[in-house]
């Protein structure tokens, strides 16, 4: 599912929203969504896409699109990171 | 040095969310202690307390309530009804003159056990975002300020269980020493979880259950007590000014004459007789009335075989021959142990008892301790007395012990 559809499902839900209103241009602060709704918003978008986010997300994210753009980015470079091969550490004796 | 007027009260308590059903409930001595429908329940030896009928969505969007441990919606619903309660209009108030001062021992307990539940008990690694701020001890009191604009000082006092008593004694300080023209004090608690309950009962400080009447389990000042019964819920007062009171036309239920504080220090849970009657002692010379003047006393009161001689003796020590006049009730025996919230709700009783010259009995003493022969208004409750001042106790583990007078408006 894209993140976009991810992320307006969450909204529709928890915020009583529909999705005309979450266009990708819509802006979150006249949604009704502030910095703490994020905070919940965040950890629903972990679950549902797998993702991790350990710290301060950007205040930049003004728009829809904004955190589909952020999310998709963590994606793409979680998913790297999951696909990399492991290094090894192990030492070898003399 | 001003004079501290009461001109509000609201209770979200068990036996009522409005204070004038509250107090007929326990008049009628009505239990407001039953089964209680905790997860985990079938872990816990006795699992009976003092709950809140409350359903949050009468009160709060879904949005909001997230964010709202159940400890904090108590106290923005009992808050909210103190308000109405003295038509105070904040929209006309100075705001850095009006503060907020709220007791609380145990925090958003719900919300850590929840977490820990997860964290622990699931082996997630998940934890709600809103944990810390649902949880800290201090989010009742910062909603408050919030929610009605009070940039006064916003307090917090964890004392246990006299938490509230503290919250609304040292609110009265600030309104008279002239720092703060009006205050919001009061606790609140919601500690009925699994993990709260097992934690008490592990302190082997909680009454069995009565088996033939889960409601008569809390027996204060009985020779058969065997321990607190935990209740929730919260009470608040609005304090004012008495010339602020007066200038705006309210309606005084009562004053607040006197706060008296002391500390045990000898042990971490056990009380001392000289620790609670210099408490009252100083109550006393707060309020500048003698012993002899108190007319009805709210004992702490607990149902533990601990508290309740060593407050009769405490009484007596302060009162001499009066102790024996003076009726003195736990109310407890019906509205549970709040913790934080028991001083504050037990002082809304007090001064209801003042407003309505009636005295709430002790319920449930059939038995009675010879080490415990006051007048205890055994069974039945008192009407038509003329009360003048009212005296409430509260002491507490950790060893702070606060007392408050309240006095009838003159």
């Amino acid at each position: 599912m894209s993140t976009l559809t991810t992320l307006q499902d969450i909204m529709i839900n928890d915020y009583r929203l529909t999705r005309a209103q979450l266009a990708p241009e819509a802006e979150l602060s006249s949604l009704g969504i502030d910095s703490l709704d994020m905070l919940e918003l965040f950890f629903k978008i972990e679950e549902r896409l797998g993702i991790k986010i350990w710290n301060e997300v950007p205040g930049s994210l003004r728009t829809v699109h904004d955190v589909v753009a952020y999310v998709d980015d963590l994606r793409a470079r979680q998913a790297t990171v999951r696909d990399a091969p492991v290094p090894d550490h192990r030492v070898t004796p003399p | 040095m001003q004079r501290v007027a009461i001109t509000g009260l609201g209770v979200v308590a068990p036996l009522g969310h409005r204070v004038e059903d509250l107090f007929t409930n326990l008049l009628a001595g009505r239990s407001g202690i039953g089964r209680l429908r905790v997860s985990l329940q079938e872990k816990l030896h006795t699992p009976i307390g003092a709950a809140v009928e409350f359903d949050p969505d009468e009160y709060f969007a879904p949005q909001r309530l997230r964010m709202l441990d159940r400890v904090s919606q108590f106290a923005l619903v009992a808050v909210a009804r103190a308000i109405v309660d003295s038509r105070l209009d904040f929209t006309k108030e100075a705001s850095e003159r009006c503060g907020v001062s709220v007791g609380s021992s145990m925090g958003g307990a719900l919300t850590t056990d929840e977490g820990y539940m997860s964290l622990y008990g699931e082996r997630s690694e998940r934890v709600k975002p809103y944990t810390v701020l649902a949880s800290m001890t201090n989010a009742p009191a910062a909603w408050i300020s919030i929610d009605h604009g009070l940039s006064g000082p916003n307090l917090t006092y964890s004392t246990a269980c006299s938490s509230g008593a503290v919250a609304i004694g040292e609110a009265a300080r600030r309104i008279r020493s002239g720092d703060a023209d009006v205050m919001l004090a009061g606790g609140t608690e919601a500690p009925l979880t699994f993990g709260v309950l097992r934690a008490w009962e592990a302190m082997r400080t909680l009454a069995t259950e009565d088996r033939l009447d889960v409601s008569r389990s809390c027996r204060p000042f009985a020779l058969d007590r065997d321990g607190l019964v935990l209740g929730e819920g919260a009470a608040f007062v609005t304090l004012e000014s008495w010339e602020h009171a007066i200038a705006r036309g309210a309606h005084i239920h009562a004053e607040l004459s006197g706060y008296g504080l002391c500390t045990d220090v000898g042990h971490i849970t056990r009380p001392t007789v000289e620790g609670q009657a210099n408490a009252m002692r100083a109550a006393l010379r707060s309020a500048g009335i003698p012993a002899e003047a108190i007319d009805y006393v709210n004992a702490h009161g607990t149902g533990t075989q601990q508290n309740d001689s060593v407050e009769t003796a405490a009484l007596k020590a302060v009162f001499g021959a009066h102790a024996y006049a003076v009726p003195v009730s736990s109310t407890k025996s019906m509205h549970g142990h709040l913790l934080g919230a028991a001083g504050a709700l037990e002082f809304v009783i007090a001064v209801s008892s003042l407003e309505r010259g009636a005295v709430p009995p002790t319920m449930h003493l059939d038995n009675p301790d010879p080490l415990c022969d006051l007048d205890y208004v055994v069974g039945r409750g008192r009407t038509d007395l003329a009360l003048r001042h009212a005296l409430s106790n509260s002491f507490a583990f950790g060893g702070t012990n606060a007392v408050l007078v309240a006095s009838a408006p003159a």
